[in-house]
């Protein structure tokens, strides 16, 4: 990875946000444990492994965050360099629309928008083909599922699919 | 001769129309994922695992496993006429396949690479019906420390094997623990990790992790790059390699073959270490090394057979022990589980069916390759031109429909797509999500069998090493975790090194 740091403890290495991410991870797993209660060693308890994986978690993070303090690490901007990152990003945000969508609008109304969005966002697919594909593929599958297969798809408050 | 009638029996099953359908289907679909870059068996497994829930658990299991040895036939064809590893496993093949392929020789490349193929696989097929039967007898002698600690040494190798910085793989395989334990705690009941929602209860499922992790994650590194193809537009003529190629490729083929046998039943290997480790002792070997990189055959025959061997290797610990040595195996694993079966050393005896069926539907799956990937080669070249912008969208939606059917519940979507936008993340940082998938399919086993062990041993810890062949496997797991800590051996870790979400 280029780009490296050359100051040992910028903000921006991304290798020591990871691992802080992970430090954060493992104590919040070492907490459960407790929480669920350890046991003893002849008979652990349901919080035992979780303890421990906690503890090996946080051992691993503190490796990750060490190596990032003492060795430097690519920046968080240069894992995105030379890519579209906006593209993604994109396809992230609509799928996190259609999750919202999902339930209150059922399968059909919000696949179709998912879709033709996917299409046009993506490398955009002339409005030609990308139209009848958002239409008639979810549409298909609908038909496949609810009528061969009977299979119930989310219908949404307006009970269109 | 019971291996003779087991395996007739096997034949009555495979041979079912219905199971030579889904081989069909399955051998199909893994010649078409291979050949597509950008897609996976793993992802492929993980969309179509919920239609194993519709036929027989035999149907649904020779379907899966096609996926898998199918993209290993598939995975070269990519490599050689684009230079583009349809799937991990192909990534040496590039190299010399897609040279021969320059310099007009695509059809011996190719004709080579399906051949290798068919002789590793039917030899693999055939070790894995003498072996697997001889170590589920052994296996049946494991107690729950030998299980323990076969599973800590799998998860090890795994994340020895993988891509970047051990911490990270390591730090992965954790985290994957955690996630196997939501849920019931199974000797005490006791909810964990579920904060209060009900769909938590019985834990998160195998696939909507497994689509997000691989399926969509996948679809979002592959938007940010616009895909380059180079493929050759040469009519492809005269597959069957000629004599002298057969000449040269004949060791090969047979070192590639045992070598990827043996690393294919190794706990966390696989067949793209198979393939890596294939291509290097091919040059080693070779008189004339400075060939390898300008068209060698031997640098195509000897990974292409050795990442078969590979493949009905790794079948051999999960069938005979249980335990999945790679993802794909746990996501095997997972359509074993979905039809309420336990893979084992009791499956050979209790389901002789299921097993000898799976057996011969290897044999048939590896015929019907043959004849696709040769007479047929024309169709997959063409569906190389297939545009992806169309493709992705597809994927992300069929994804959604596979998780949804999977359980009829909307919130495997969401878990779905909030692990599809954390592996997007976590791969751009370097954490590969290969570990995390094992370790989340073995973690209740893993928790089950140390507390087992632990309550049977009355808390002595000396259990583990008191017991020679888990002894063996710590020790083993020990040196593998020490061993990036010596520079030679960092090195040496590195070359071998691999990207299993490829």
């Amino acid at each position: 990875m280029t780009n490296q740091t050359n100051v040992k403890l910028r903000l921006n290495n991304s290798e020591l946000w990871g691992g802080l991410i992970g430090l954060a991870l493992g104590g919040f797993v070492i907490w459960q444990g407790l929480k669920l209660k350890l046991g003893t060693i002849n008979d652990p308890g349901s919080g035992y492994v979780l303890f421990y994986t906690g503890i090996l978690m946080c051992v691993f993070a503190g490796s990750i965050i060490i190596s990032a303090i003492t060795e430097g690490g690519p920046t968080l901007a240069s894992r995105w360099e030379n890519v579209r990152w906006s593209k993604p990003l994109l396809v992230i945000a609509c799928l996190a629309v259609f999750s919202f969508a999902l339930e209150p609008l059922g399968f059909l109304l919000s696949s179709i928008p998912l879709l033709l969005l996917l299409l046009r966002l993506i490398d955009p697919v002339r409005w030609t083909l990308a139209i009848p594909i958002a239409v008639l593929v979810p549409s298909g599958m609908w038909w496949v599922l609810k009528r061969l297969l009977l299979i119930q798809l989310p219908s949404g408050l307006f009970g269109i699919g | 001769m019971d291996t003779l009638l087991n395996v007739a029996h096997g034949f009555g099953v495979a041979l079912l129309p219905i199971n030579l359908l889904y081989c069909f289907i399955g051998v199909f679909i893994g010649t078409l994922v291979g050949v597509l870059p950008g897609i996976g068996p793993i992802s492929a497994m993980s969309l179509l695992l919920p239609v194993t829930l519709s036929g027989t658990p035999e149907s649904g299991i020779i379907m899966m496993a096609g996926i898998y040895y199918g993209s290993m036939y598939g995975g070269s064809t990519t490599s050689i006429l684009v230079n583009i590893p349809g799937e991990a496993a192909s990534v040496v093949t590039c190299i010399d396949g897609h040279q021969m392929a320059k310099q007009g020789r695509a059809g011996p490349a190719l004709g080579i690479s399906a051949f290798g193929s068919f002789i590793a696989g039917t030899f693999a097929l055939v070790a894995l019906m003498l072996v697997a039967p001889k170590l589920a007898s052994i296996a049946i002698a494991f107690g729950p420390a030998e299980y323990f600690s076969l599973m800590v040494l799998g998860l090890v190798v795994l994340t020895f094997l993988t891509q970047g910085s051990m911490p990270k793989a390591l730090l992965m395989a954790c985290i994957g623990v955690v996630l196997g334990l939501i849920g019931l705690d199974s000797i005490t009941a006791q909810p964990r990790l579920t904060f209060g929602r009900m769909e938590l209860i019985d834990g998160i499922g195998l696939v909507p992790v497994v689509m997000g992790l691989f399926g969509v994650a996948e679809v979002l590194l592959n938007t940010e790059q616009a895909i380059r193809r180079d493929i050759i537009n040469a009519k492809i003529t005269q597959l069957l390699p000629n004599k002298e190629d057969w000449q040269a490729s004949a060791g090969p083929v047979a070192r590639g073959t045992l070598l990827g046998f043996l690393l294919g039943i190794l706990p966390g290997g696989g067949a793209v270490v198979a393939s890596f480790a294939s291509y290097a002792l091919e040059k080693r070997l070779s008189k004339t090394p400075e060939r390898f990189g300008h068209g060698a055959i031997e640098g195509v025959a000897g990974p292409e057979s050795a990442n078969n061997a590979a493949a009905g290797g790794a079948f051999i610990p999960l069938m005979t022990l249980g335990i999945p040595p790679n993802v794909v195996m746990a996501l095997l694993l997972g359509a074993f589980v979905i039809h309420g079966l336990q893979p084992g050393p009791l499956l050979i005896t209790q389901n002789p069916g299921l097993f000898w069926g799976i057996v011969a539907s290897m044999y048939i799956g590896n015929v019907m390759l043959l004849i696709l990937n040769l007479p047929m080669i024309g169709m997959w070249v063409q569906l190389l031109k297939l545009p992806y912008n169309i493709l992705f969208p597809l994927i992300i939606l069929f994804t959604i429909l596979g998780v949804y059917c999977s359980s009829n519940n909307v919130f495997d979507v969401y878990v779905m797509i909030a692990f599809g936008i954390i592996g997007y993340f976590m791969r751009k940082l370097g954490y590969e999500p290969a570990p995390l998938v094992l370790a989340f399919v073995l973690g209740p086993m893993l928790e089950n069998n140390l507390r087992k062990s632990l309550i049977l041993s009355q808390g002595d810890l000396w259990t583990f090493v008191q017991r020679p062949i888990s002894a063996a496997c710590l020790t083993l797991a020990l040196v593998l975790l020490i061993a990036p800590l010596l520079p030679s051996l960092r090195k040496k870790r590195e070359l071998v090194a691999l990207d299993e979400g490829a």
